[in-house]
């Protein structure tokens, strides 16, 4: 039997117990020559990223023990993996634009190979289309950082890529290499976000992808990548916002449009989870461009979809083992067939949604008053339009599927407690987001907000 | 350019490594002979990985699976070459207002860009892997161009300097052995679809 799954989760134990002990050390020290930083932005996402690996990895653990053929190949999986949950890690910590951008690109190529599945060649499509598209996005990234920094020259300051000097140096208005860079950088995360107008790959590969991985791209990997939004977010805000504001405000609304056209359309079950992970890069994409009271709200909505798109993508892995099928028109009655399932599916849809008690639900109300304070009338009416489609939408094709009269008698093993840890882990915390913040982590998000406006 | 607008899949390469070889030389022409480990690993990226290697890896790929000669990189049509030829106007005007002083720098920027948006339109116009790759590298070589005319943080001979840009390019290293995988496995380059197996379990 392969040792790998352990592997996995003592790794991602230990970095989820490096998160907790960065708590401890001073906010916004630096180490190593100035290239890594622990400022509340990395330690607020280690908080989040290595938990949810950490779960993962259990899950992964179950599955090879439950199905044993999944054994081969799992030491190469391994490597991929371990070789991502470090490549994320650094992303957190790390104070220099290249070194994120390096640390990105790692976690994407360790990540296309984990998509392709043994005899499955429309994975093989699908994770092409992820190296490409995420190659040209982070390509664009990277002249950005380069356009960014010809425009200290241009102002006459000498060159950085350090994320805690750039602020000091980008206070003169913006000249056209800034624009052109921040522009650039903007389009290029938004590709590895799965935002319009680069969000093809994204359905594709999170369908074709084993549940595993798909978890790992939309819960793990978005956020490292939001992470490097923020940090430019953090930087270049305070002398940028019309540009910044705009280009997310637009990114994000069209990213809605076609997610709910694309959603009202589907009957796949996990294009449909795919589809709703756009729109809410959407939502991200505008409460971060709209700003100010919108900030707070924002992290909790990020951090509550973090734990409800690992809830739902190991849940629709879960469905579709059993069902052998991704059809939503083909499944029906989950909470007699598959209870816990069942329970996993209503949650994460009610928390995907927005429902209270959820963390998403006091995300969106921050989000949306946010932008009627700061006069953005047409974002706001064209937000809440597209919400209730989505809500609606999304209904229409889940909730048949929880309570729906089953099609056909099953004979499958009752489902047991341990096999679903890692879900119930998972629903605890995001629980726990919507109704009672330790004051550890609501001071952690507080100062997360307060830099995201450049404070 | 040449190359994007004939249709053959050996001379797409070839323009690929003419590009990666250019720009070596222009890496070359700008900083002198290397003397610092940081200027040799960089002509050590644009010599033998973008100007050598690439081109090579992806040609024994389709040369073991004896791939058509014809590939349409860019459509062969009035519209594309147009658009091509418009792309390279544009980059040399855009390159005049970013950089308002004429000489090297101006010329480097418009070169970069009208790369890379070449790039891109073959991205935009193609569907095959093959020809995807081929803007996808491309869109690297002009970054790698672009980047030659840019500050610098560290001083080239600096150890900083040197594993930043090491990093850079294993990435690359990493990228095109990677694209090698995919043009082997998918269909496309030689026109045989890839039989589909029966789908098990999965993780």
């Amino acid at each position: 039997m392969t040792k790998t799954p352990q592997i996995m989760v003592i790794a991602s134990l230990l970095t989820t117990l490096l998160g907790v002990l960065e708590i401890l050390a001073p906010s916004g020290g630096v180490y190593l020559g100035g290239y890594v930083r622990l400022d509340a932005t990395s330690r607020l996402f280690a908080l989040v990223v290595n938990p949810i690996f950490l779960g993962i990895s259990f899950y992964i653990w179950n599955r090879i023990t439950t199905t044993p053929v999944l054994a081969e190949g799992m030491r190469r999986f391994g490597w991929f993996a371990l070789i991502f949950l470090g490549a994320a890690n650094v992303v957190l910590v790390a104070n220099h634009l290249l070194v994120l951008w390096i640390a990105l690109e790692v976690t994407t190529l360790a990540a296309a190979p984990l998509i392709v599945r043994a005899g499955v060649p429309a994975s093989r499509q699908a994770s092409w289309r992820y190296l490409l598209f995420s190659s040209v996005g982070l390509g664009l990234v990277l002249v950005g950082f380069q356009c960014l920094s010809r425009s200290l020259s241009a102002d006459g300051h000498p060159a950085s890529y350090f994320v805690d000097q750039l602020p000091e140096l980008v206070r003169e208005p913006a000249n056209a290499w800034r624009k052109l860079g921040l522009a650039l950088v903007l389009l290029g995360i938004g590709t590895k976000l799965g935002l319009a107008p680069m969000y093809s790959w994204l359905p594709e590969a999170y369908d074709e992808a084993p549940p595993a991985v798909t978890a790992l791209l939309a819960a793990v990997q978005f956020n490292c990548a939001l992470v490097v939004l923020f940090r430019v977010v953090q930087i270049y805000r305070p002398g940028n916002t019309a540009l910044v504001g705009g280009v997310l405000l637009a990114m994000g609304t069209i990213s809605m449009v076609v997610s709910t056209v694309s959603i009202i359309a589907t009957r796949n079950m996990k294009r449909l989870i795919a589809y709703a992970s756009i729109n809410h890069a959407g939502v991200i994409a505008i409460g971060l461009g709209v700003g100010k009271a919108a900030s707070f709200g924002l992290l909790l909505y990020v951090i509550s979809n973090a734990f409800i798109k690992a809830i739902l993508f190991l849940t629709a892995g879960n469905i579709k083992a059993h069902y052998k099928t991704k059809d939503t028109r083909k499944i029906s009655g989950l909470v007699r067939d598959l209870p816990y399932s069942g329970v996993f599916l209503m949650v994460g849809t009610f928390a995907l949604l927005g429902f209270p008690p959820f963390g998403s639900f006091v995300g969106e109300l921050l989000i949306l008053s946010a932008l009627i304070s700061s006069g953005q009338m047409l974002v706001f009416a064209a937000f809440c339009v597209l919400i209730t489609m989505t809500f609606v939408a999304t209904g229409r094709t889940i909730f048949p599927m929880i309570w729906g009269e089953p099609k056909e008698k099953h004979d499958w093993p009752r489902q047991t407690f341990w096999p679903s840890s890692p879900k119930i882990f998972f629903l605890v915390a995001l629980i726990a987001l919507g109704i009672y913040l330790p004051p550890v982590v609501s001071d952690l998000i507080h100062e997360v907000a307060t830099s995201l406006e450049g404070r | 350019m040449v190359p994007l607008f004939v249709s053959s899949w050996r001379l797409s390469l070839a323009g690929l490594a003419l590009q990666g070889l250019l720009t070596a030389w222009i890496a070359y022409r700008m900083e002198g002979s290397p003397e610092s480990a940081g200027a040799w690993l960089t002509l050590f990226d644009l010599i033998l990985i973008r100007g050598v290697g690439a081109p090579l890896l992806l040609y024994g790929v389709l040369h073991a699976k004896k791939a058509p000669a014809r590939n349409d990189i860019i459509p062969p049509n009035l519209l594309s070459w147009t658009l091509a030829l418009g792309i390279v106007l544009v980059s040399f005007n855009f390159s005049e207002v970013l950089t308002p002083e004429d000489g090297d720098p101006q010329t480097l920027v418009a070169v970069a860009t009208a790369g890379l948006l070449l790039g891109f339109l073959v991205l935009a116009t193609q569907s095959d892997p093959f020809s995807q790759m081929i803007g996808a590298l491309r869109i690297e070589n002009s970054i790698a161009l672009f980047e030659l005319g840019g500050p610098r943080d560290q001083p080239i001979d600096s150890t900083e300097a040197f594993f930043l840009q090491l990093g850079q390019v294993l990435v690359v290293l990493t990228t095109v052995g990677l694209y090698r995988w995919y043009l082997a496995r998918l269909p496309g380059a030689d026109g045989k679809p890839v039989e589909p197996t029966l789908e098990g379990p999965a993780l």
